[in-house]
């Protein structure tokens, strides 16, 4: 194992990290095994649920189907990276309000996906928020909570923004 | 039986209040702690060897030479004093089988564990497992139920004389309804077999604490006190030598209540090496050794007369059970339930049904969100169309004329459940309202533009939650619900923590028995802590399972929480100097007259300056633990009217659902944001079963799906904003009038959407009777109508 592992330098949540990494580890694994963000949730490691959704370099990527030694020089964020970011304080505000999670385990990724919808689509109706966010799986809330949450957040920046 | 009140306003924070979830802020910040973020230091990772057929007899087992050590198969486990996992049913005929946790000499599905690898990573893990050589010696495979039960099927359990766990036989005087009555429908219906899917997989961290002298498994589980006893059985460990902890639970609906083969293999590994063990399910894990739930089969007739009211129903009922009984529940108690709880919220007095609990080539059947029910109801639903149907009545009419009506309730029915309380019918009534069925019948009439067919579906159940004993000690299976305790203990500074043995995972207890606590002791909702999930911290309990946790220990939490008022009351008086009599706890406070302490001052005087208190104080202080027990055996009976409006395209055969409404009555609601989370999840899953999920096998037993690209669950796009409408009648027999409500929004969905599609597919000709409905099935329906007109 180690020796095929490669040094990789890259950004993750703000902080520079140099490791050495098996050529074969996704970056779910990574993050959550050698950096111990275990925010990111692996739901199916077949990149279909959503739930590993991180950020990199701002795009959201499913941790599970990308390398680690893929992203040598790029920027990671991940849940715990957006503690302090504003639309994301938002977007927790909202999904409490609208009880848009319930087991917890698929919501590390809907944020993620959920704050891109809001920063691309602030014209997206329900349908628009529905089709934007069918990248990610929930199993317990019916979605009916997430996309109110969504739907929260959007209404009140066009709002304020007016 | 518990004190009944009608608490529930919806003001403040307690019974009947829509307050925000104490466990959202560290699950929005992903610092939950599931079982796949323990790590403990020299931990190992463990992967399975699982059989790649579905029954053979295992000739050889060769283990290359470099990992000799980290490779452990059945011989190891039985050496070491392993007993296999043996749920057995008290039920007459009931045949017992035998499930090692690693395979002993033969497989019995695809996907059953055979050996287990242990390396530093589970990538490790998994080349290990990669080089180690079985040779199978195949054979036959019983890969459908109705073949298995036919004379000369090969045999899953070879000492068995068939391949049927159990029969039984409810009721039985039908002949002379069957002989006589003007209308008669029969239909063939079936079920698919699923995944149950939590987004989390089943994991499990065990180790030997050296300290304590235990053994800990920290597990993915609904039931840790079960898994305990299960642990205890096939370890031949002492109870009180083993501790196990359930942490965040990433979804369960099922698939995490019940002991574990690998729950058993993570232990003794733990044991054996003395090191730290970690197993996490995969999703192609998952769906391919965990396909387990809901698959059905009926052959069934109604009987009525001209009117539509049900004279008799009689049916014969198979449930694929799969190779082995699973510990607790057991193999027979799904079709077992079939037979007792067919007949529905309907009020009819000859019935006879006879069921089969199938043994075959598959995973072990896990009762699932629902568990009969969503059969059931789908069976029976479609009988009440095909009765309407029969005698030219709409479908809610003939529901209407059928249902129990309020003015009977509480009514024991014809296999004597007893349904507490409700006005099924008036469900009925504000679903039709509700979906606006005139418009939508207008609109059929018209016709639609894009040559789509628009159908309108209803199905109504009631839902037995919260069992009680008698009807578990009927079956006789490991595991009886008796009392539920909860331990409720103020802290030295005035705060509450509650321990409570079921274990929340979605539920939202955190936040639910606080608000139950705080209705009877007004403490606020961010002082109360609530402790579950763990045999080492709270009472014994058999878990969250049945939609039982907020009767019963929700219930136990009430009850608890009253004898702390009245020892609050008691020493607040005496620091008042007030006889007892006219001294009320009220808003967290003790008063009398214009004088008041708070619980904070009193929990101080116990804690810190005992010398104030009463010389008669209570001495078991400010912590109680109290048991707890409906007014009723026979559980709660929740229920609803589901109304599904949809289009069917007759060219490619996709279902849109157009309109969704849910008229349920759980009772009281304790946290009515709750409990339409639970109905909006339910509806999700029930439309999965009904038009998305489906495990198919080959006739050689091997499962066809195996990640979520061909293994369907319903998305955003495919799930409705479904509309919720609350009736709310309190349960006489419970604390605050509550009702279990967990599983009921995913019973009716197949049913009100087949009924829908059939409504829609009425001028064809065409009636599908099969879950899930996919476009190829609807397509093959009506292709076979055209073929035989």
């Amino acid at each position: 194992m180690s020796a095929h592992a490669k040094t990789i330098s890259l950004t993750v949540n703000g902080t520079r990290v140099e490791a050495s990494v098996p050529p074969r580890q996704h970056l779910g694994d990574f993050l959550r095994e050698r950096e111990l963000l275990t925010g990111t949730h692996l739901g199916c490691e077949h990149g279909v649920c959503g739930a590993c959704t991180i950020l990199i370099d701002g795009e959201p990527a499913r941790s599970c189907i990308t390398y680690a030694v893929a992203c040598d020089g790029r920027s990671v964020t991940t849940v715990e990276g957006l503690d302090d970011d504003p639309l994301a304080a938002e977007l927790r505000e909202a999904f409490s309000a609208e009880h848009g999670l319930q087991c917890g385990f698929c919501t590390p990724g809907m944020l993620v996906a959920a704050r891109d919808v809001v920063l691309r689509r602030p014209d997206a109706d329900n349908p628009a928020i529905r089709t934007a966010m069918s990248g990610n799986l929930c199993r317990c809330t019916g979605y009916v909570g997430i996309v109110n949450a969504i739907r929260r957040v959007i209404d009140a920046r066009n709002t304020n923004a007016g | 039986m518990g004190e009944v009140s009608t608490a529930g306003s919806g003001a403040g924070s307690g019974v009947g209040a829509r307050v925000r979830r104490k466990e959202d802020d560290r699950l929005l910040r992903g610092r939950g702690r599931f079982v796949g973020d323990i790590a403990l230091v020299g931990m190992k990772e463990l992967a399975f060897v699982r059989s790649p057929v579905a029954h053979a007899t295992i000739t050889g087992i060769e283990i290359p030479e470099e990992h000799r050590g980290a490779v452990f198969t059945w011989a190891d486990l039985a050496a070491g004093g392993v007993k296999p996992i043996r749920a057995v049913s008290g039920l007459p005929g009931f045949k017992v089988s035998e499930q090692p946790a690693l395979a002993d000499g033969k497989v019995r599905f695809v996907g059953e564990p055979v050996a287990v690898c242990v390396a530093a990573t589970r990538a490790e893990a998994e080349d290990i497992a990669a080089s180690v050589f079985v040779d199978y010696a195949e054979l036959p495979v019983n890969s459908d139920m109705l073949e298995a039960v036919k004379p000369g099927a090969p045999k899953v359990h070879d000492h068995w004389p068939d391949n049927v766990f159990l029969e039984t036989n409810v009721g039985g005087n039908i002949a002379e309804i069957a002989a006589t009555a003007p209308v008669k429908v029969s239909r063939t219906i079936r079920t698919a077999r699923q995944c149950m899917v939590p987004l989390e997989g089943k994991g499990v961290v065990a180790h030997w604490d050296r300290h304590v002298e235990q053994l800990v498994l920290t597990t993915s589980t609904q039931m840790p006190h079960i898994v305990r006893a299960g642990l205890s059985e096939c370890l031949d460990l002492d109870q009180g030598l083993i501790r196990v902890v359930a942490p965040d639970v990433g979804g369960g609906f099922g698939w995490k209540g019940l002991l574990q083969p690998e729950e058993i293999v993570a232990a003794w590994i733990a044991m054996r090496l003395d090191r730290p063990v970690r197993w996490t399910e995969d999703r192609r894990e998952h769906l391919v050794a965990a396909a387990n739930a809901r698959e059905h089969h009926y052959e069934i007739t109604a009987y009525a007369d001209a009117r539509g009211r049900l004279l008799g129903i009689e049916a014969d009922a198979w449930v694929d059970a799969g190779a082995y009984s699973v510990y607790p529940f057991s193999a027979c108690l799904e079709a077992a339930q079939v037979g007792s709880i067919l007949p529905g919220p309907y009020d009819f007095a000859h019935y006879r049904c006879r069921t089969f609990s199938v043994c075959t080539n598959k995973p072990p059947i896990v009762p699932y969100r629902g568990v009969a029910r969503t059969g059931v109801c789908f069976a029976m639903e479609q009988m009440i169309d095909a009765v309407a149907d029969a005698v030219g009545r709409e479908p809610w009419q003939v529901r209407l004329e059928n249902l129990v009506p309020p003015e009977k309730m509480p009514f024991d029915n014809v296999t004597k459940k007893h349904f507490d309380s409700g006005d099924y019918p008036e469900s009925v009534r504000r679903a039709v309202a509700a979906i606006e069925l005139d418009g939508w019948r207008a609109r059929q009439k018209s016709g639609e533009a894009d040559g789509r067919l628009i159908g309108v579906g209803f199905a109504t159940y009631c839902e037995q939650s919260a069992h009680g004993t008698a009807v578990y000690h009927g079956w006789g299976i490991p595991m009886v619900p008796g009392h539920e305790q909860a331990q409720a203990r103020i802290t030295p500074d005035g705060g509450l923590e509650l321990r409570v043995g079921v274990q929340s995972h979605g539920q939202s207890m955190e936040t639910t028995f606080a608000q139950v606590a705080h209705e009877v002791l007004g403490i606020p909702l961010e002082k109360i802590k609530l402790v579950h999930g763990d045999t080492g911290l709270t009472p014994y309990s058999t878990g969250t399972w049945g939609s039982r946790s907020m009767v019963m220990a929700g219930g136990a939490v009430a009850t608890a929480c009253r004898t702390l008022a009245e020892r609050l009351r008691r020493i607040g008086a005496h620091l008042m100097q007030a006889g007892p009599d006219g001294v009320v706890l009220d808003g967290g406070s003790v008063k009398a007259g214009a004088a008041a302490v708070t619980i904070r001052e009193i929990a101080h005087t116990w804690y810190r300056a005992p010398q104030l208190l009463p010389a008669d104080v209570d001495r078991g202080g400010l912590e109680v633990t109290a048991g707890y027990k409906p007014g009723s055996d026979h559980g709660t009976f929740s229920y609803a009217t589901h109304a599904v409006a949809l289009a069917v395209d007759p060219e490619i055969g996709q279902v849109e659902i157009l309109d969704y409404v849910v008229v349920e009555d759980a009772g009281t609601m304790v946290n009515p944001m709750v409990v339409d989370g639970q109905i909006y999840g339910g509806v999700a899953q029930g439309v999965g079963t009904a038009l998305y999920e489906r495990m198919p096998y080959d006739a050689e037993g091997q499962p066809l799906a195996s990640t979520f690209a061909d293994y369907l669950i319903p998305g955003f796009t495919e799930v409705p904003h479904v509309r919720i409408i609350h009736m709310l009648t309190p349960s006489p027999y419970t604390e605050f009038g509550v009702k279990g409500i967990g599983e009921g929004g995913a019973i009716a969905p197949p049913a009100a959407i087949c009924n829908a599609i059939n409504d829609a597919l009425k001028p064809l000709g065409v009636i599908v009777t099969n879950a899930p409905m996919t476009p190829e099935a609807i397509l093959g329906a009506i292709a076979e109508t055209r073929g035989a007109a």
